[in-house]
């Protein structure tokens, strides 16, 4: 009496939350606080994203090649009572946009990717460099000896702009996003779902280019030639090194080659954001703490008076932003993931629901260890 | 002025904890809203006065010679407990290499820990951490030193535990706290004991003392176990070496200070307490030997390390081993020549090593390839920091170096073939781990290498530059021998040990000294070594297990046998307990009655028992 | 003014209990508070008014009472009695001010523990072996009620061991101090230095036995210490603070006021077995308590472990050694009443000691960051830690015992290292690594969500702390007081210490001639060293 047939291979785990996303709803379950915190968190996001958008733009098209970049977060006003400000540490966390650069720099992925590894690439960052570098014998001495020094940089400075556009383009979105709510036209997580899907399909052909000004001349980094586009050379991969793999944060994970406890494969990280456990938050070795930090700055009325209303009210605030943020971010994925998906999601072919199905179910086994689970909750 | 920027030299050590003080409204907190970077450029500042402060103090005593403060702390009957400072030319020479290169490492972290919220606390520990340090090489009482040693074994413990969260740090910290205490207590009775023997701890005092004293051979050779192995577990020597390798958990910066300037305190003390220690020809023979074991042992186990940071660090050990070696065969000045250069050339190799953790956000060595392209800075930073680790250039540690040789080779020529063999397998591993990060091809993790930003690479380039200039400044403070002094055909052999060991460095294959190998016999050579000769092992069969089962014994011991014994006597009684909880439930009035009842009770037992 | 100190508070317990109407909590408390706030104020007043160059009683109070008895009562105070005066009064403060505010039975509670107040500053004044064994009778009521109605679930069973084990420690204080009395045909129970001197050795030593025994229950030493242990497990947080803190004191101090200071000869015999006990004590309480997964059971066996240092000082009877006991109980007053504090705020906030399931604590977020630094300060002072006033207690009590009894010094500073094992067990598991409360679970959890720690609950702790660090950093605020009372009383010890110094002779031979010189110097030497 052995009926210990193996389960058909096309059933999830997570199969209910592929039918959910199939029928346009979302990863994370609706409810009226839900929806106030992940609205209310993408409205401080918003701000905070415009401020870091900025900033990532000012230093790629301002601060290019510039060897000591003190005043790389002035965003080029400086005056005393700003560096003053800065001095106090009064001001928005640019490291973080720094460090989400950074991790796409290094997870890599998309066309950008490939095309920062092309000739036509080293050619132009090269004439760039030259022109930047020309009273700087000290640099390019250096630059003959260790070839790849300048292009890497300029390599950097490119997912500097790359990531701003992008930036700017989601915290149009969530901002328009918050006035809708306020408007009374956004009540549901579905609809909060809808709502950023469209603004990512909208966006999704827009071109990513990158030029900088030289003494009055213009060098192209990212010419429109290359063909980058707005969703899957930047969103996608963005999503991927942010949301997904992220990088294993020195407070919680050891480094030691030894214990074995970073996969050697980028692509089994699972540091990312929809991984990642809002406990550790405020504390060290956390830069998502930076983040956490700036929107609690811009918290709407409503979502402070929701975090004042339980447990240690402000105390904790850092970790309650991180886990309202990670909920936003779920409906985020939903849109992307709906927004990506192969074909229409209502269609009726078979062959395409099957091609959608198991799209969504490779997404899903990523998600097994996530904390979907914990946010259901 | 230069007097009293002298007689205020007790405030070098006092700056770190100023801004330790200053650092606390964000350490503890209390200021959230912004950030905590104040904390951070306050300690910067406080630690860049006390360098300026001590270099001032540092020309006076050049001119005026050595000058000692004391000032009575405690004074009790036939105790006497002073806090004496020597302000001398070495000790001050030592504290500004302190105190520039916690400069240093605290200007890299802020780039390092650029995104780590908890920056406020790790600075107010660096302050600790170098207050602790400066105090140290400053000590002219073994009082003070030992307590010194005792706030710098507290504050490694803290900054190990910086990052309490993750798992290992929990052990690395608990361990490094345990392991630097079993030295501390035996130092501490090493303390007592001369506290009680000689009166002062003053080592002037003592040294007077030693000079006039009796010692049975006994007592001298006890004492003398016992005053080593505070430096023994400081200078991370077999058996207490194991709490440095785990201590890689902490922050790079930290790791810095640690593998440099940390280390070279305790065998500082060590040098201190030497005049002491030569009483007794045991201590010597012990401090040669485990020098010896762990330098050789060190530099082998480092071969087979595939984590960056750990691999250094046992190199740190192996250098230590020769000040052991060094000061065991009385030899003071190679010990503290091998000490200085290496601290300056061990924290430009940190440096580096952190740079590369940053941009690769790995440590594994297997990991790596290809960097030097991409980053010059690092890349300088490394050849520069390991040829000043290696006598085959004339910077830093080649002069300890050949000096070890030069006087050994007279003496113990094996002593003079391990400072050999340390230079050849370090120059060997240097070299391994040279092609592994930086050579040959890309891997996934350091395809994308762009070079670190500005405040990591600022002390890192001045750091390098110093280690050129090491050689420049002893010649100025005529540290070098005059060239006809020089033992041509020792230094040669020791250069050829160098060369020869970045020659085979350059030649191994270096995926066999990677993936283990299928000989039998080869990969349990590895494995013993990969495994630091599986001392954590033996720590867990050996002390731990005692520690562990005694206490598990006491604990039984106490529930059944000394408990268990009472209960069974004491049941009887206990039904009158029973009859009292009846009464736990009613009034208060009755808890009223109780007490006077109790009280009455006493007053008739007492007249009762009168009659 | 010293009978004030014991008036006070009993005035202010008789206040509380027949306070006409209701009275809440929060008067209770706030009366209760007040009147031990007084008796704090009065102490630091008597200790300006201190002279510190008498060696005797000071403020001497007499009064004949039950004459026929020999009892009178007597008071006086001495630099033994006065900076256990000053702990006794400070922590009855603290735990009055850490007391649930909502707690049941507020009249009797705060009118027990005013009640030990009054009697625990009774039996540190009283200048008469009955009327300190009064006192010393008087607490252990009041105690047994706090445990037992207030405490844990065996709260019963902890109780009336506690009632039991101290009941028999009375009982035997009692009968040696009858029988010292009475063999040596004095009629007055009066405290005279020279009341034993007469007795032959033998009957010495039986009455010191029982005197030690009856102690060192309270104290408490091995094997009489397994009350300790329940009771704190069982006790609310304000009692394991006043049990820890002040106490366990009174055996302490009754070994050195009447053991130490009453059986000059009995003592030198029985000195090196004491040692010895005070090793096994110490070795047994620190290795037991590596071995507990409950933080009031690791702190209490902690207790044992330091408590046998005051054993070990007291036996070589030194003067460093005997100052030693004075700082050793002191620093542990306050570092155990810091130690249970915290504790207490671990349990009160995550519900559970256990170091099994406790994580994380120090996260700044969700956890008690404030707590948890204390926390590490406090295990450090307990661990020996320069800059903290647990070091300097240890080194004059190694110092001090060293070259009476190296061996035995020795091994007690290995509990020292025990300490660290112990301690860094316990910040480890509940304060490093990733906040939990409750063992890990299959099942998905909401997280952690601790309440916070007010700055109500934060304030005693730190001054705790800071009074730790401060006669740390400057010991000799507390030595000053205690210096000459304690030459007075190792003066009967001189040839004793010398004799035993004599005996490492073939190790070091100038050594003991050196401390000859010492000893007989020591006034020359006192001279000079009258503090600023």
């Amino acid at each position: 009496m052995t009926q210990t047939l193996p389960k058909p291979a096309s059933v999830h785990p997570l199969e209910p939350f592929i039918d959910r996303l199939l029928s346009a709803d979302a990863l994370l379950p609706h409810s009226e606080t839900n929806v106030l915190e992940v609205v209310g968190i993408l409205k401080s996001y918003g701000v905070v994203l415009d401020a870091y958008s900025k900033n990532l733009i000012y230093i790629a098209d301002d601060q290019f090649l510039v060897l000591f970049p003190f005043f790389k977060y002035f965003d080029g006003e400086v005056s005393v009572g700003k560096l003053l400000k800065h001095w106090w540490h009064d001001r928005i966390n640019f490291e973080y946009a720094e460090y989400c650069m950074k991790a796409m720099l290094w997870h890599g992925g998309g066309k950008m990717d490939e095309y920062l590894d092309s000739e036509e690439f080293l050619d132009l960052a090269r004439k760039a460099a030259t022109a930047k570098t020309k009273a700087n014998p000290l640099v390019r001495s250096i630059n003959a000896v260790f070839p790849d020094f300048l292009p890497e940089q300029v390599r950097q400075l490119a997912y500097y702009s790359a990531l701003g556009q992008f930036w700017r383009v989601m915290s149009d979105l969530f901002i328009d996003l918050s006035d809708a709510y306020d408007a009374g036209t956004v009540k549901t997580i579905p609809e909060v779902v809808a709502f950023i899907k469209a603004g990512l399909v909208a966006a999704a052909s827009n071109p990513i280019t990158y030029r900088v000004e030289i003494k009055g001349q213009t060098y192209d980094i990212l010419p429109k030639s290359a063909g980058l586009t707005f969703l899957m050379d930047v969103a996608v991969p963005y999503v991927e090194a942010v949301f997904f793999r992220g990088t294993p944060f020195l407070g919680t994970v050891s480094y030691n080659a030894q214990a074995d406890q970073i996969p050697a494969e980028q692509g089994r990280f699972q540091y990312g954001a929809l991984y990642a456990d809002p406990i550790p938050v405020g504390g060290a070795g956390i830069p998502p703490t930076l983040l956490m930090q700036d929107m609690r700055h811009f918290l709407p009325d409503y979502l402070i008076e929701f975090y004042l209303a339980s447990g240690r009210g402000l105390d904790d605030v850092r970790v309650k932003i991180c886990q309202s943020f990670q909920k936003s971010m779920f409906c985020v994925t939903s849109a992307s993931l709906q927004g990506l998906l192969p074909y229409a999601a209502d269609t009726p072919n078979p062959q395409e629901q099957v091609a959608n199905r198991t799209f969504l179910a490779a997404w899903m086994d990523r998600l097994m260890t996530s904390r979907l689970d914990v946010v259901q909750l | 002025m230069n007097q009293m920027l002298v007689e205020t030299s007790w405030l070098l050590p006092v700056y770190g904890l100023f801004g330790v003080v200053l650092a606390l409204p964000w350490s503890m907190g209390f200021i959230h809203r912004t950030g905590p970077r104040p904390a951070a450029y306050i300690n910067i500042v406080m630690t860049l006065l006390a360098f300026v402060h001590g270099l001032l103090v540092f020309q006076a005593i050049w001119n005026q010679g050595s000058q000692e403060l004391i000032f009575s702390w405690f004074k009790f009957a036939d105790l006497h407990l002073e806090l004496a400072f020597d302000i001398s030319v070495l000790n001050l020479g030592a504290l500004e290499l302190i105190t520039f290169l916690s400069l240093l490492a605290q200007v890299f972290a802020l780039g390092y820990l650029e995104k780590d919220w908890a920056l406020a606390r790790f600075y107010s520990l660096m302050g600790f951490f170098e207050a602790a340090m400066s105090g140290l090489v400053l000590s002219g009482s073994l009082f003070v030193s030992y307590s010194l040693l005792e706030m710098l074994t507290l504050s490694t413990y803290l900054l190990v535990g910086f990052w309490y969260a993750q798992p290992l740090v929990v052990t690395a910290a608990r361990d490094a706290f345990l392991t630097k205490r079993i030295g501390d207590v035996l130092l501490l009775m090493g303390v007592v004991a001369l506290a009680a023997m000689a009166g002062s701890l003053n080592f002037n005092d003592l040294y007077e003392w030693v000079k006039t004293e009796n010692l049975s051979p006994l007592v001298g050779t006890l004492l003398g176990l016992a005053l080593i192995a505070g430096p023994i577990g400081k200078c991370a020597q077999f058996p207490l070496h194991l709490w440095l390798d785990e201590a890689m958990e902490g922050p790079n910066p930290a790791s810095i200070l640690r593998n440099s300037v940390v280390v070279t305190c305790g065998a500082y003390v060590l040098i201190r307490l030497q005049p002491i220690v030569v009483l007794s020809p045991v201590t010597l023979g012990v401090l040669i030997a485990l020098g010896s074991l762990t330098a050789i042992g060190g530099s082998l186990v480092a071969l087979a390390q595939i984590d960056l940071k750990r691999t250094l660090s046992y190199s740190t050990s192996a250098y230590l081993g020769l000040v052991f070696v060094a000061v065991g065969t009385e030899w003071p000045g190679v010990a503290i020549t091998l000490l200085l250069t290496h601290a300056v050339a061990k924290a430009l190799l940190f440096m580096g090593v952190g740079s590369i953790i940053t941009t690769t956000t790995s440590q594994n060595l297997t990991e790596m390839g290809g960097l030097w392209s991409r980053m010059p800075a690092t890349t300088l930073a490394f050849v520069i920091g390991s040829l000043g680790m290696v006598g085959i250039l004339p910077l830093g540690c080649f002069w300890g170096l050949r000096m070890g040789v030069d006087f050994l080779s007279q003496s113990s020529p094996l002593l003079a073939l391990v400072f050999l063999l340390v230079n050849g397998l370090t120059a060997l591993n240097l070299t391994r781990v040279f092609r592994l990060v930086f050579l040959g091809q890309s891997q996934p993790k350091t395809r994308r290498a762009p070079e670190v930003p500005w405040p990591m690479a600022v002390p890192m380039v001045s750091l390098s530059i110093v280690t050129l200039l090491v050689p420049v400044t002893m010649a100025r403070l005529s540290l070098l021998p005059p060239v006809e002094y020089l033992n041509l055909p020792v230094t040669a052999l020791m250069v050829a040990f160098g060369v020869a060991g970045v020659a085979l460095g350059a030649v191994i294959p270096l995926s066999k000294s990677l993936s283990r190998s299928r000989n039998r016999p080869v990969r349990i050579l590895q494995d013993l070594l990969a495994y630091d000769f599986y001392t954590e092992r033996l720590y867990a069969n050996t002390v731990v297990a005692a520690v562990g089962g005694l206490s598990r014994f006491s604990n039984w011991f106490d529930r059944y046998v000394v408990d268990g014994l009472v209960n069974a006597v004491g049941l009887a009684s206990l039904l009158g307990g029973e009859s009292l909880k009846y009464s736990i439930s009613g009034q208060s009035q009755l808890y009223l009655f109780t007490i006077m009842a109790g009280v009455g009770l006493i007053g008739v037992f007492m007249t009762w028992s009168l009659w | 003014m010293l009978s004030a100190l014991i008036l006070i508070p009993i005035i202010g317990a008789l206040a509380v209990i027949l306070w006409p109407g209701n009275i809440t909590a929060f008067t209770a408390k706030l009366v209760s508070g007040l009147t031990i706030g007084l008796t704090l104020v009065g102490v630091v007043f008597l200790a300006t008014q201190f002279d510190i160059t008498t060696p005797g009683f000071q403020f001497e109070e007499l009064l004949p009472w039950v004459e026929p008895l020999g009892l009178s009562y007597r008071l006086g105070l001495d630099g033994l009695s006065l900076p256990l005066l000053a702990v006794n009064s400070l922590l009855g403060v603290v735990a009055i001010y850490i007391s649930d505010p909502h707690l049941h039975r507020p009249r009797l509670y705060y009118a027990l523990i005013l009640l030990i107040n009054g009697a625990v500053a009774g039996a540190f004044l009283s200048a008469n072996l009955l009327l300190f064994f009064i006192f010393y009778e008087l607490e252990l009521i009041p105690l047994y009620l706090l445990i037992a109605i207030w405490g844990g679930a065996r709260r019963g069973y902890a109780a009336t061991k506690f009632l039991i084990y101290t009941a028999l420690s009375g009982i035997l204080i009692l009968g040696a101090f009858l029988g010292l009395v009475w063999l040596s045909g004095n009629t007055s129970f009066d405290y005279d230095s020279g009341l034993a001197t007469a007795l032959p050795l033998a009957q010495q030593i039986t009455l010191l036995v029982a005197l030690l025994i009856g102690f060192g229950i309270k104290v408490p030493l091995f094997p009489f210490h397994t009350w300790l242990p329940d009771a704190h497990v069982e006790a609310s947080t304000p009692v394991s603070v006043l049990l820890a803190g002040v106490l366990l004191k009174l055996g302490t101090y009754g070994l050195v006021r009447f053991g130490l200071g009453l059986f000059p000869d009995a003592w030198m015999a029985l000195a090196p077995l004491m040692a010895t006990w005070a090793v096994i004590s110490v070795l047994y309480g620190s290795l037991a308590a590596i071995a507990q997964t409950d933080m009031k059971k690791m702190v209490a066996y902690s207790s044992i472990g330091h408590m046998g240092y005051v054993l070990l000082a007291a036996a070589a009877s030194t003067p460093l050694s005997i100052v030693g006991t004075v700082f050793q109980m002191v620093s542990h007053g306050l570092i155990s009443g810091l130690l249970f504090l915290l504790v207490g705020v671990v349990y009160h906030t995550t519900g559970t000691r256990d170091l099994t399931v406790l994580r994380g604590l120090l996260n700044p977020e969700r956890g008690l960051p404030f707590v948890g630094s204390l926390m590490i300060l406090g295990v450090m002072a307990s661990a020996g830690i320069p800059g903290m006033v647990g070091f300097i207690s240890e080194f004059l009590v190694f110092r001090g015992s060293f070259l009476i009894f190296p061996v035995q010094t020795l091994l007690c500073m290995v509990g020292s290292g025990l300490t660290a094992v112990y301690f860094l067990l316990l910040v480890n598991r509940a304060f490093f690594g990733r906040l939990a409360v409750a063992p890990p679970s299959a099942s998905p959890q909401l997280d952690v969500d601790l309440p916070g720690v007010t700055w109500r609950d934060r304030w005693p702790a730190l001054a705790l702390a800071g009074m730790i660090v401060v006669f740390g950093v400057q010991p000799n605020w507390m030595a000053r007081w205690i210096e000459h009372t304690t030459l007075a009383l190792h003066e009967p010890y001189q040839g004793f210490v010398q004799a035993s110094t004599l005996r490492l002779a073939p190790l070091n031979e100038s050594l003991v001639a050196d401390t000859l010189v010492t000893e007989t110097s020591i006034p020359a030497v006192v001279d000079a060293s009258v503090l600023p």
